[in-house]
């Protein structure tokens, strides 16, 4: 059993590498709706992030703003655009 | 040919993360907190000091009450940005309230109609409690406004207008909002030209030179003088003016879509 500061650090590693995985996947992704979905669970670790450094006030910031606002708000954009990026 | 682009960048990234923190290893932190932090810490809920701000919550003391006009001026930059997307968007909206379609399967509208005031009650409660719990005032009115997003959503831009929620009503509470925040910005210095002694603009708390303050609880409920009312009216301001921006862009999209 790893001790708690221990923990919350490695949690914090782990949702760092995951959300850097996210911003590659939401880059490299031609179907704009998904990017738009790894950009928000990027947020998300983030959020978790924020959390974690003891710094809620961001995070509950980062919630709703870029959770759920932008994702929506982006989302309106490309249907009213292309879904799809071009070379 | 992506896993292998993929396996760089983790190895990129956990190589970065060791630099630092063998970098780190060299320099050792100081243990005692910084003067400005104690200064914050200490004065933030002190009766006994001047300067105090009367909240526990460190964060909302200083946003709205330390360095309270910086925070005046983000908000009116937010303001701006609002006026700018509705300048853009103006003339290519209408307000139409036949509903369209029956929105998405019933499942997922009676989730939404269960959902709904959960979301109000938790933006309500992030906002009005942003003096005591980590949160506030704009907090609070983003947690609110993905509401009228999620009812667009599922049910239509249509139906939010036909339960009320017009342009008008909405840039009505904004603008009181707005109004309030600065009614609650200039409300002790007026106290204080009535009264005939001096105060400051932006005051919460008694100073050494203003000896009037704003009332620190209403019957035994702590709202640390201003903080409560700039979080109240600024939560109002917040939701409102981003609901606007949903339905200004939502209804260009439905009047573009009926002229084609």
């Amino acid at each position: 059993m790893v001790p708690g500061e221990t923990g919350v650090y490695l949690l914090m590693a782990i949702m760092s590498l995951l959300s850097a995985i996210a911003v590659y996947m939401a880059i490299r992704e031609r179907d704009l709706v998904r990017a738009v979905i790894y950009s928000a669970l990027q947020s998300g670790l983030y959020a978790i992030l924020y959390f974690l450094l003891l710094a809620p006030d961001i995070g509950l910031v980062y919630i709703p703003v870029a959770v759920g606002l932008i994702p929506g708000v982006l989302l309106v954009l490309i249907s009213k655009t292309e879904r799809w990026e071009r070379e | 040919m992506k896993l292998i682009e993929l396996v760089i960048l983790i190895v990129v990234v956990l190589a970065v993360a060791l630099l630092i923190t063998v970098g780190f290893e060299h320099i050792i932190p100081s243990t005692s907190v910084r003067r400005l932090a104690e200064f914050y810490l200490y004065t933030a809920y002190n009766p006994l000091v001047n300067y105090t701000a009367m909240s526990p919550e460190a964060v909302t003391a200083i946003v709205w009450d330390f360095r309270g006009l910086d925070t005046l001026f983000e908000t009116s930059v937010f303001y701006l940005a609002l006026i700018g997307s509705l300048a853009l968007v103006r003339g290519l909206f209408v307000e139409h309230v036949e509903k369209s379609g029956h929105g998405l399967s019933i499942i997922v509208r009676t989730v939404t109609r269960i959902t709904a005031p959960m979301i109000i009650a938790v933006g309500a409660s992030i906002g009005l409690h942003g003096h005591l719990t980590p949160g506030g005032g704009f907090q609070g009115g983003s947690v609110i406004a993905v509401l009228p997003m999620i009812v667009i959503v599922v049910f239509s831009a249509g139906f939010l207008v036909l339960k009320g929620v017009t342009t008008s009503k909405l840039i009505t509470t904004r603008s009181l909002g707005l109004i309030g925040i600065g009614v609650t910005a200039i409300a002790l210095f007026l106290a204080g030209l009535a009264l005939g002694t001096s105060a400051y603009v932006f005051q919460n708390m008694a100073k050494p030179a203003a000896q009037i303050s704003m009332p620190v609880s209403i019957g035994g409920a702590l709202i640390s003088g201003t903080l409560w009312f700039f979080n109240l009216f600024e939560m109002f301001a917040v939701a409102a003016g981003f609901t606007i921006a949903f339905l200004a862009i939502m209804m260009a999209r439905t009047l573009e879509a009926e002229k084609r």
